[in-house]
């Protein structure tokens, strides 16, 4: 099964439901099937009855062992609305194989779709973004969500650049309720810029992940030569040696991960980082364990 | 050291290209594209001055290769001592087999002393053997075997070829180029003076070739020969056939001589010559009495010289029955029959007889027996008549047209196809007549003609000339023979008559020759003299005779020709004397008498200045003056040297560079794949 799972394979298959369908399977039947896992619904601790709640949460069969009356409380009965955040500027277009970091992040995306609609019956919705918002889908849990959020996924086209203020400005209106924001970026932005921006999601109550998706060359590039490299965003143009990239850029790179892990860990968010060429089912899997601990 | 094209070192002009690739161009290179600049700092001084110091080795390997290429083609050698490679030095032995060592014991004697230089040679020295005919022939390869080249030397077997010594110095040439050392030629012959060419500078030796004479005799022998024989190569009446034999005396005193002519063997004449002395005789014989069919003639003569195999000169004969020509004529023509008539009569050895035929009475004429047909100012013929004329000449046949005044008021010529554009009657204009203006000398017809220049025409016709070629114009133009191919046969048509009234040209010398060469032409029948000479040839073909079957029998009575030769070969060359037998590619049978040339029959040697001075060394009068100024000339003179070119060694170390540069280039310029 593992080997359908690399991202390179995953990007030959056209066919996005497949592909979540294939990728989610594949990590639920690494953890044994586990019955009481997802975003909601989770199974908290018992609270002894006071006057005033209402009798139909008390657990009757725990009263009839032991003629006394607790109530069942459940967690996170919130999350049960997932919005996806996915950045569609022009930088994730980059590859350095055959997997460019917008795909992967819509196999992230279709995944977490699929997981939430098919197996938790949740609502889900989708915005797209760059430097405005290009797409919103309600979240919802009509027949038919799944497909129009994998449409949407699809129809999600590099362009333009990442600019955070002006989207999340829009994104408070469509946030009303409380649930788990995920956002699919590279977040090629200072840490406090994009923490700061990111910020007052958490304040509404929303649960907040945040997905730094990066290309394994982004990390530690390799030249052979001295080149020119063209920002993908901007058309700037800068000759830039071996020496530097081998020697200076992945301290630089692991800086700026490392504060933005901790930024997004001080403000309440969630921080993973995502390689291109890691397999998906492992990436995700590895992620919900580490929360499942956390909770 | 020295170089043979200095001039080539202005493409050291190149070398200021790698370095303007390395050291001046900027750096371009083709921009990617990156996520996100937000980590990078631009480098762009540390990266040119890094490029540099990276690329130097590279610079060196291509200015070193660009340097070595403008050195090779410079072409740089050294000189080395001339003594380091005599040790290639090559001896050739050249024996002379030609016509004249038959005389005596030349060819004994040339071989005997060829075989004695041969054993004198040093024991790894290499040697070749040559015969020299007509032409030179290598009777071994270049070996140091000296049981292989004795054996060559005693399978050189006299010829009938004519020797020639041009052809030994064009032949040397040819041969210096592919050896690399000196040549020591050692020649053997009679030294006949006719061998000479007609230029002395033809004999002239490449300087690696160093000659050394071997005369096999001093002085000139007297020699009678049968130069030449003048016979007929057909006979219909052998009353009339003459045989007229030369007899010639090289270097002999007045003698009598008897001449015999030999038919099949058997003498059927005698006659006594004198011959003068150093001079020539004729001897004629006024019948040539030989059967039907091919005969194997000759002259000969009685002698006792050196030389017996000159003695005779053979020649073939062929005997047949007169062939039949019809002539057609308006039954009101009683003139154009006789003249023409009378020609062939007179002319053309008896070979045609002619039957005169009405016009209309030619329904009933059988054409296959005829050698060919003359249509004499008949404007039509009739119509079954003319298509079986027209039959017989598509299968090979003759026909000859005479365009009298009747023809002339036709508007087509009749076989011929041409139409008629209109009748001349030049006796109306200014000078009453023309003449013949432009004659085409290759035509057979008017060949042995003189142009037919007093011939006076009062009359002609016009004809539109397309399609067919035209051997006789007159002086305006007007075309006066011309000669079409239909089919397999040919049809000649004269624009004016045969009658003596539209032209003087029955009753002009010119006539005779013009009928029997006609004649010749139109029946095919013509045969040159049954003798050729040494070293002809023969053709056996035509070009559209492909892929028939062509035989050929020697005079020692083999075949020479291979089955492949036998059916491809167009010419053959004659290279023995003796008769040879013939069987040609369109069936008929032929029989060859084939003679040496007569002029290997002069034994008169060449003069001693003349031999000394092509083998480059004095006579004996002046042989030690000549010695002494040439040991006095080699102490004096500096070492021989030898150039030797280095060329190839630079081009070695080219190629070695190059590869290196490739290696060296990848390494530092390569595409590599990302991991």
């Amino acid at each position: 099964m593992q080997r359908f799972l690399d991202p390179a394979v995953l990007a030959r298959i056209s066919n996005l439901d497949l592909i979540a369908k294939t990728v989610v399977d594949g990590f639920v039947a690494g953890l044994h099937r586990s019955p009481d896992f997802g975003f909601s619904q989770e199974f908290a601790e018992y609270r002894a009855y006071s006057p005033g709640d209402d009798l139909r949460h008390v657990d009757w069969n725990v009263f009839a062992r032991t003629e006394r009356a607790y109530l069942k409380r459940y967690r996170g009965e919130t999350n049960s609305l997932l919005t996806v955040l996915l950045d569609a500027s022009s930088s994730m277009n980059y590859s350095s194989h055959s997997v460019t970091k917008i795909d992967y992040a819509r196999f992230v995306a279709a995944s977490l779709f699929y997981l939430a609609i098919q197996n938790q019956r949740d609502a889900a919705g989708l915005i797209v973004f760059d430097d405005e918002v290009r797409s919103y889908i309600r979240p919802s849990t009509r027949f038919g969500q799944l497909h129009r959020l994998l449409a949407g996924l699809e129809h999600a086209e590099p362009r333009a650049r990442t600019d955070y203020a002006k989207p999340l400005d829009h994104f408070q209106q469509f946030l009303r309720r409380r649930g788990m924001v995920v956002i699919l970026s590279d977040f090629f932005e200072p840490p406090a810029n994009v923490v700061r921006t990111i910020e007052p999601l958490r304040f509404h109550g929303n649960e907040v992940v945040l997905f730094h998706i990066l290309d394994p060359r982004e990390m530690e590039p390799k030249l052979g030569e001295p080149v020119i490299l063209v920002d993908s965003e901007t058309s700037e143009r800068m000759e830039v040696t071996p020496e530097y990239a081998h020697a200076e850029y992945p301290h630089k790179i692991a800086a700026h991960i490392e504060e933005l892990r901790t930024r997004a860990r001080s403000a309440g968010m969630d921080y993973f980082l995502l390689r291109t060429d890691r397999p998906l089912d492992g990436a995700l899997a590895e992620y919900l364990t580490i929360r499942q601990e956390r909770n | 050291m020295g170089f043979l094209a200095p001039w080539f070192f202005a493409g050291a002009a190149a070398l200021a290209v790698p370095l303007y690739l390395h050291l001046l161009r900027r750096h371009t290179s083709t921009p990617q594209p990156f996520s996100s600049l937000m980590f990078f700092e631009p480098r762009t001084q540390s990266s040119i001055r890094h490029r540099r110091l990276r690329y130097l080795l590279l610079l060196a390997l291509r200015l070193a290769l660009l340097a070595l290429l403008v050195f090779a083609f410079a072409n740089p050698f050294i000189n080395r001592p001339a003594a380091s490679v005599s040790a290639n030095k090559l001896m050739a032995l050249v024996v002379d087999n030609s016509f004249s060592m038959r005389a005596g014991s030349r060819l004994a004697d040339a071989k005997r002393e060829a075989l004695s230089v041969l054993a004198s040679r040093g024991p790894a020295e290499r040697a070749q053997i040559f015969a020299l005919g007509s032409d030179l022939e290598a009777m071994s390869q270049q070996t140091d075997d000296s049981q292989a080249l004795h054996a060559a030397i005693e399978a050189i077997r006299p010829t009938d070829s004519r020797g020639n010594f041009g052809e030994l110095a064009r032949g040397l040439r040819s041969f210096s180029n592919s050896v690399s050392g000196p040549i020591d030629l050692h020649f053997f012959s009679d030294m006949q003076k006719s061998d000479m060419p007609a230029n002395f500078a033809d004999l002239a030796l490449p300087a690696k070739v160093s000659l050394t004479l071997h005369p096999v005799v001093t002085s000139s022998v007297p020699n009678w020969a049968v130069e030449s024989v003048d016979a007929p190569g057909q006979v219909w009446d052998v009353k009339k056939a003459r045989v007229q034999a030369v007899i010639a005396g090289y270097q002999t005193p007045a003698a009598t001589r008897t001449a015999s002519l030999v038919v099949n063997g058997k003498v059927i004449a005698t006659q006594k010559v004198q011959v003068p002395a150093n001079g020539r005789a004729i001897a004629v014989f006024n019948a040539l009495n030989v059967p039907y069919g091919f005969s194997r003639c000759a002259v000969r003569i009685d002698s006792t010289d050196a030389l017996p195999s000159d003695d005779i000169s053979y020649f073939a004969v062929e005997r047949s029955d007169p062939q039949q020509v019809l002539f057609l004529h308006e039954a009101s023509d009683g003139r154009s029959p006789i003249y023409f008539g009378d020609a062939l009569a007179a002319s053309a050895e008896s070979a045609f007889t002619t039957e005169s035929v009405a016009a209309g009475q030619a329904a009933s004429v059988q054409l296959s027996k005829y050698a060919f047909v003359v249509i004499s100012d008949v404007p039509s013929l009739p119509s079954s008549f003319e298509n079986e004329l027209a039959r017989y000449v598509r299968g090979g046949g003759g026909v000859l047209i005479a365009a009298g005044t009747n023809i002339g008021r036709a508007s087509r010529i009749p076989l011929f196809g041409a139409n008629i554009l209109n009748a001349q009657y030049y006796s109306n204009g200014p000078g009453g007549y023309l003449t013949v203006g432009d004659t085409d000398p290759s035509h057979p017809s008017i060949a042995k003609a003189d142009r037919w220049s007093d011939v006076k025409f009062y009359y002609a016709v016009r004809v539109d000339e397309s399609g067919s070629q035209v051997a006789a114009r007159l002086t305006d133009g007007t075309p006066l023979l011309l000669d079409k191919q239909i089919g397999e046969g040919r049809v000649l048509l004269l624009a004016s008559g045969l009658d003596n009234l539209t032209n003087d040209f029955p009753l002009h010398p010119d006539f005779v020759p013009f009928v029997e060469q006609t004649a010749f032409y139109l029946s095919g029948s013509e045969r040159p003299g049954g003798s050729r000479v040494v070293g002809s040839y023969l053709q056996l073909r035509t070009a559209k005779e492909r892929a028939v079957s062509v035989e050929v029998v020697d005079p020692e009575g083999r075949r020479p020709l291979s089955l492949q030769e036998a059916t491809t070969a167009q010419t053959y060359q004659l290279n023995e004397a003796g008769f040879y037998e013939l069987r040609l590619a369109n069936g008929r049978q032929d029989v060859v008498g084939v003679n040496a040339d007569r002029r290997e029959s002069d034994l008169a040697v060449m003069s001693p200045d003349a031999l000394s001075l092509w083998a480059g060394k004095p006579n004996d009068a002046n042989a030690e003056t000549w010695e002494q100024s040439r040991a006095a000339a080699s102490a004096s003179a500096p070492q021989k040297l030898s150039q030797q070119s280095l060329w190839w060694y630079v081009m070695l170390l080219v190629l070695l560079t190059a590869v290196v540069e490739s290696w060296v280039a990848d390494l530092h310029l390569g595409v590599r794949r990302e991991e």
